[in-house]
């Protein structure tokens, strides 16, 4: 069943040409789809379109048919993960994932046990009164994962969030982010510039260069049949630099 | 709080709207209070007030007093802020913190305090003219120099210290490694990244001493400066038309300080420190930092403490048995009082002062746009405008409006006066602070204004009381504004050190400045303590 259908997207800002140029596509329901691309390609650009923080110059978004174009980012029952998380660092670990939750009117004692079980999906109940700034990168994000994924939003939205994480942290977020998918079957979209990041998780891959799609398709339909040359460069030549760098380790041992 | 609370809260108003009151309000503010107000002076001159001035024949004069006092105080305490800075931040020395706190005493008094100590112990019946039957004058150029330096020196300290603290030890740890002497790693590495600041303090000093009129009032005799004559035109002989010539003057070396400091924006602030400076432990520098410490804090202290002898001495400086005469005396004469309206002034000018810069710094840093650009650059020209200038534009601007000649028009006036320094503080962190935060709110559902009140406002709290406590101590020690605005007001008690001096009421001048500096050390102390748990960081 379809989630999400974008129809003709376009943003393009006072200063530059346009970021997006008419993009169309569709996310389906509890998918995992990245949106991979080189730096100011438009990633982040229409995923805050997609949340509302932006507002397109033309184009629809629709969530289960429904038009949400012109609905703001709290109508929307989407959620995001910023790329630097954007944690209330003046609330612990608890107040944080609650403190939404108290905002929209829960009552105190229902807020609490929401945020809890938040909290023991992502693995933080024994941190839950530490404040964010004595904890590591890797457990901030799951402090934002665990924000986000209280309120059960339909679909959530990841904006680079694993940038800053180092390789082995990156490796388990990876794990725990799909498991979190599986568990509560959210729609998540995804997105990033590390090419192997987006083959390991992903449902479907989407493309992005200058504004415009490339090529958007399941991983192994874009390793086996890249749209064009710019999508065998950008993605392929990258991943078998690294593949032939392992090989030669490997065989060097 | 809570109208604004429903403004923000309002459905019908909806985010848009209450984001676009508040903006048009700060508009407001800084259009009304600080761009008319300073247009006004420029439309009372006319050539008849031009001629005027021009025809005293103490313009020439005092042009040149200016110029010449405002740059040798800017050499003077450009160099001891220098070396003071050097010693604190590169050497390993005991007492640092109480040194520290020594040095910055001098910000918590007014300016004509300073030149009343330096009268009380130099002067005509000074304690050591008598005591070493000095035959010396402090009056005239070198009593104002000596006044100036006295209370400018401290800010030359700050702004260089917080400059030297930021350098990074590697580059010099490398030129080390390539055997390159300590000379040479300071006039390639150290010079380079103070230069810029070295040259913007010099501005600033020369600025705050050249618009200054308390020190030259005091103790000037007959060397006029522009601050003096312009005081003595608008305030004493109440000529506004040449009183304004003279402000137009004045603000001449605040505006080209300001276009210096947007020419050559300090980059060495920006630059990023991996390892800071070890403390230097070579027995012969210590013991020359010691010795320029001692006779820094020297000059510091016994001023200051002459106000607490001359107070609460018999008969100063012949018959110093302790007494408590003369502060009944003051409090007679209403010390009390005057007190109290400071303190009223100052609380005035540190809540409301706090809450504009806060509103405005956010509406400037978070906010994009032409307005947000407009405002910013409005507010920072209000720290070109000097106070007399200011006092005197209210005067002209506001001679007709009810709030004239009321408490309002004085706290405003504070509040104006000292704004761009807490907005830019403001502005800075604001800055610093996460620049999603509001964005993830509105995804969760959390309006703007619950983010700034629950998430932002405890973010730069320790910002919000250094704010406050630079509001409450300026107000309490200003006598440039106030003395144009504060006659049909309250008076406050800066203004009466001044009085009581020219009515040789010199320990109730004395009991005053010691008042004001009691008053604003526990402001700055509890505030410190509440920003940043501990007692004095900086002033």
């Amino acid at each position: 069943m379809e989630k999400l259908r974008v129809c003709n997207l376009s943003k393009a800002y006072a200063k530059s040409a346009g970021v997006l140029k008419g993009v169309s596509f569709a996310v389906e329901n509890g998918e995992f789809l990245s949106i991979l691309g080189p730096s100011g390609c438009g990633k982040t650009t229409l995923l805050r379109l997609l949340i509302g923080l932006l507002k397109p110059d033309s184009g629809r978004i629709f969530k289960d048919g429904i038009d949400i174009t012109d609905l703001t980012a709290d109508k929307r029952h989407m959620g995001i993960v910023f790329q630097n998380y954007a944690l209330f660092e003046n609330m612990t670990v608890l107040g944080n994932v609650e403190y939404a939750l108290k905002v929209r009117k829960d009552t105190r004692a229902t807020a609490r046990s929401k945020a809890l079980e938040m909290l023991e999906a992502v693995g933080l109940s024994d941190k839950r009164g530490c404040m964010p700034k004595n904890l590591s990168g890797g457990q901030q994000q799951r402090v934002a994962i665990a924000r986000t994924m209280s309120l059960e939003p339909d679909v959530v939205l990841f904006d680079e969030p694993m940038s800053a994480l180092d390789a082995d942290t990156r490796i388990s977020m990876r794990n725990e982010l799909k498991k979190l998918q599986s568990a509560y079957g959210t729609t998540m979209i995804y997105v990033t510039h590390d090419q192997e990041e987006a083959f390991a998780m992903s449902d479907r891959i989407m493309i992005l260069s200058n504004g415009e799609i490339s090529q958007l398709d399941t991983p192994e339909n874009i390793c086996r049949k890249p749209a064009s040359d710019y999508v065998r460069a950008f993605v392929l030549d990258n991943l078998q630099a690294k593949v032939d760098s392992l090989s030669r380790f490997v065989n060097s041992r | 709080m809570s109208v604004v609370a429903s403004v923000f809260r309002s459905k019908s108003l909806g985010v848009r709207s209450s984001g676009l009151l508040i903006r048009a309000s700060v508009l407001a503010f800084t259009l009304f209070c600080i761009i008319l107000p300073a247009l006004s002076i420029f439309l009372r001159i006319s050539p008849d007030g031009i001629a005027q001035a021009l025809s005293s024949g103490q313009l020439p004069a005092a042009i040149r007093n200016t110029l010449v006092s405002a740059s040798l105080t800017a050499s003077i305490s450009v160099v001891i802020g220098f070396f003071g800075s050097m010693v604190m931040n590169r050497v390993d020395m005991r007492f640092k913190g109480v040194l520290s706190v020594l040095f910055l005493l001098p910000m918590l008094i007014p300016s004509i305090s300073h030149a009343f100590g330096l009268v009380s112990l130099f002067g005509k019946n000074g304690f050591f003219v008598r005591l070493l039957r000095l035959n010396v004058s402090i009056y005239g150029m070198s009593g104002i120099v000596a006044g100036s330096v006295m209370y400018s020196f401290p800010v030359a300290f700050l702004m260089i210290s917080s400059v030297l603290r930021q350098e990074d030890y590697t580059p010099h740890e490398a030129a080390y490694v390539m055997g390159i002497g300590p000379f040479r790693r300071f006039f390639a590495l150290t010079w380079p990244h103070v230069r810029k600041t070295l040259l913007s303090v010099f501005l600033a000093v020369f600025t705050m001493a050249a618009t200054d009129y308390g020190v030259p009032l005091m103790i000037g005799g007959k060397t006029i400066t522009l601050s003096v004559l312009m005081y003595n035109k608008a305030v004493s002989l109440l000529d506004y038309s040449s009183g304004s010539v003279i402000g137009v003057l004045l603000i001449v070396p605040a505006i080209a300080a300001f276009i210096a400091d947007l020419l050559c924006p300090e980059s060495a602030v920006r630059s990023f420190q991996t390892r800071s400076f070890p403390p230097d432990d070579d027995i012969r520098t210590k013991a020359l930092s010691y010795a320029f410490c001692f006779i820094l804090a020297v000059i510091v202290v016994v001023p200051i403490a002459s106000f607490a002898l001359m107070s609460f001495s018999a008969d100063y400086p012949s018959n110093m048995s302790f007494t408590f005469h003369h502060v009944l005396k003051t409090i007679d004469r209403g010390g009390i009082r005057f007190l109290f309206n400071s303190v009223s002034y100052a609380l005035f000018a540190a809540v409301f002062g706090t809450v504009l810069s806060f509103v405005s710094a956010y509406v400037t840093s978070r906010g994009k746009g032409v307005t947000a650009k407009f405002l910013h650059l409005s507010i920072l020209i209000s720290m070109a405008v000097p106070g007399m200038f200011l006092g005197l534009a209210y005067v002209i601007f506001f001679n007709k409006s009810i709030i004239y000649g009321t408490f309002l028009i004085v706290g405003l006036v504070n509040i104006v006066h000292f704004m761009s320094s807490p907005y830019l503080m403001m502005y800075n962190t604001l800055g610093k602070v996460n620049p999603n935060l509001e964005d993830a709110g509105l995804v969760l559902g959390i309006g703007r204004f619950r983010i700034v009140i629950d998430v932002i406002v405890p973010k730069v709290r320790s910002t919000l009381l250094e704010i406050f406590a630079y509001y409450f101590i300026n107000s309490m020690m200003t006598i440039s504004a106030v003395s144009f605005l504060a006659p049909p007001a309250p008076k406050p008690l800066s203004l009466m050190i001044n009085q009581f001096e020219s009515q040789l009421l010199m320990e109730s001048a004395a009991f005053v400045s010691i008042l004001i500096l009691v008053v604003n050390f526990c402001i700055k102390i509890v505030c410190d303590r509440l920003a940043h748990g501990r007692t004095v960081e900086s002033f």
